[in-house]
């Protein structure tokens, strides 16, 4: 058995991950958690991308908006992450197999480098474009990458279920 | 013709058939569901921490609420069709479920307030810092739009 599956057993082994997966009401509780903090990260998320793209509030600046969203994306963040391992450790031996699980996992490191490369390049110039209706092509494509890598990370999630 | 008439009528069109007998229908259709909950939550959001006076405090708020406007309203729209066609699987066990009444009726409080006492909570506030009056409409929405999303999330476990 590889290592990383042996981890993963042992998780789903462990009290806590027993007692999550067995209480009547603990995962539930947890998922809608984890689903309620889409709002907070996907949704902040994707104001800034459609505003990026000219789709909303065309009239404030893209650092005036990044600046108000981005202590809820990070609150999201936490929200998203710690839900998402209390699910992940009750399930931990079914999802390492999990086709749906691994699609989720690979999109997230995608979206987790989309950021990085876009704070690294285009955004460091933010203040000669943040003013224009529609921001030039570069941040329209890591706009574009985010609202796709998101939408799909939402589905993998979904699908997890069904496998 | 009764309610449940209906739930029942909306389980017998191609739509109800379709996600009845798909394997995959009801988890894309759940997934376009997920994806307009997370562009509503946000506008939701923006605007309630704006009436709180938490973001863009110097922002009008009517402004803001012109602009995210459209985004709200389609994104209700996808929230809305996605979830008739999900009734439209299981319309009778739906009719039947508590969780969904809730949801219908929080649904509907929830979007009759944003029209009304909400959008006047916006234009009370237009350039100025938040008022007793802004906070509370804002905390009503906030818990209302909750609401909706719990029972809705409610309506698979009971």
């Amino acid at each position: 058995m590889p290592l990383l599956q042996q981890l993963c057993q042992l998780l789903y082994d462990s009290r806590i991950g027993t007692l999550i997966r067995e209480s009547d009401y603990a995962f539930s509780i947890i998922e809608s958690v984890h689903v309620l903090g889409i709002t907070l990260l996907i949704g902040t998320i994707a104001l800034l991308d459609l505003r990026m793209l000219g789709l909303t509030l065309r009239h404030l600046s893209v650092t005036r908006i990044a600046r108000a969203v981005l202590p809820l994306t990070w609150t999201g963040f936490v929200v998203m992450f710690v839900s998402g391992f209390l699910l992940f450790w009750a399930e931990a031996a079914k999802n390492y197999t999990n086709p749906a699980f691994r699609t989720k996992l690979v999109l997230l490191l995608l979206v987790g480098l989309n950021p990085l490369v876009f704070h690294t390049t285009i955004y460091r110039r933010v203040h000669e474009w943040e003013l224009l209706t529609i921001s030039p092509w570069r941040a329209r494509v890591a706009a574009i990458a985010s609202l796709t890598l998101w939408t799909g990370i939402i589905a993998a999630g979904r699908a997890i279920a069904y496998f | 013709m009764s309610l449940r008439l209906w739930f029942i009528a909306l389980s017998h069109t191609a739509l109800g058939q379709f996600m009845q007998n798909s394997k995959w229908g009801f988890a894309i259709v759940e997934t376009f569901h997920l994806i307009a909950l997370a562009v509503l939550g946000g506008c939701i959001l923006l605007l309630d921490l704006r009436l709180l006076g938490f973001v863009l405090k110097d922002e009008s708020a009517v402004a803001l609420s012109r602009g995210l406007h459209r985004l709200f309203l389609g994104s209700l729209i996808v929230m809305v069709f996605s979830g008739i066609a999900m009734v439209s699987e299981e319309a009778l066990k739906c009719f039947a479920s508590p969780a969904f009444r809730w949801k219908m009726a929080l649904l509907a409080v929830a979007v009759g307030f944003y029209f009304t006492v909400h959008r006047r909570a916006l234009k009370s506030v237009a350039k100025g810092t938040a008022t007793l009056q802004s906070r509370t409409a804002a905390a009503v929405s906030l818990i209302l739009w909750l609401g909706v999303g719990v029972a809705g999330r409610a309506i698979g476990l009971i």
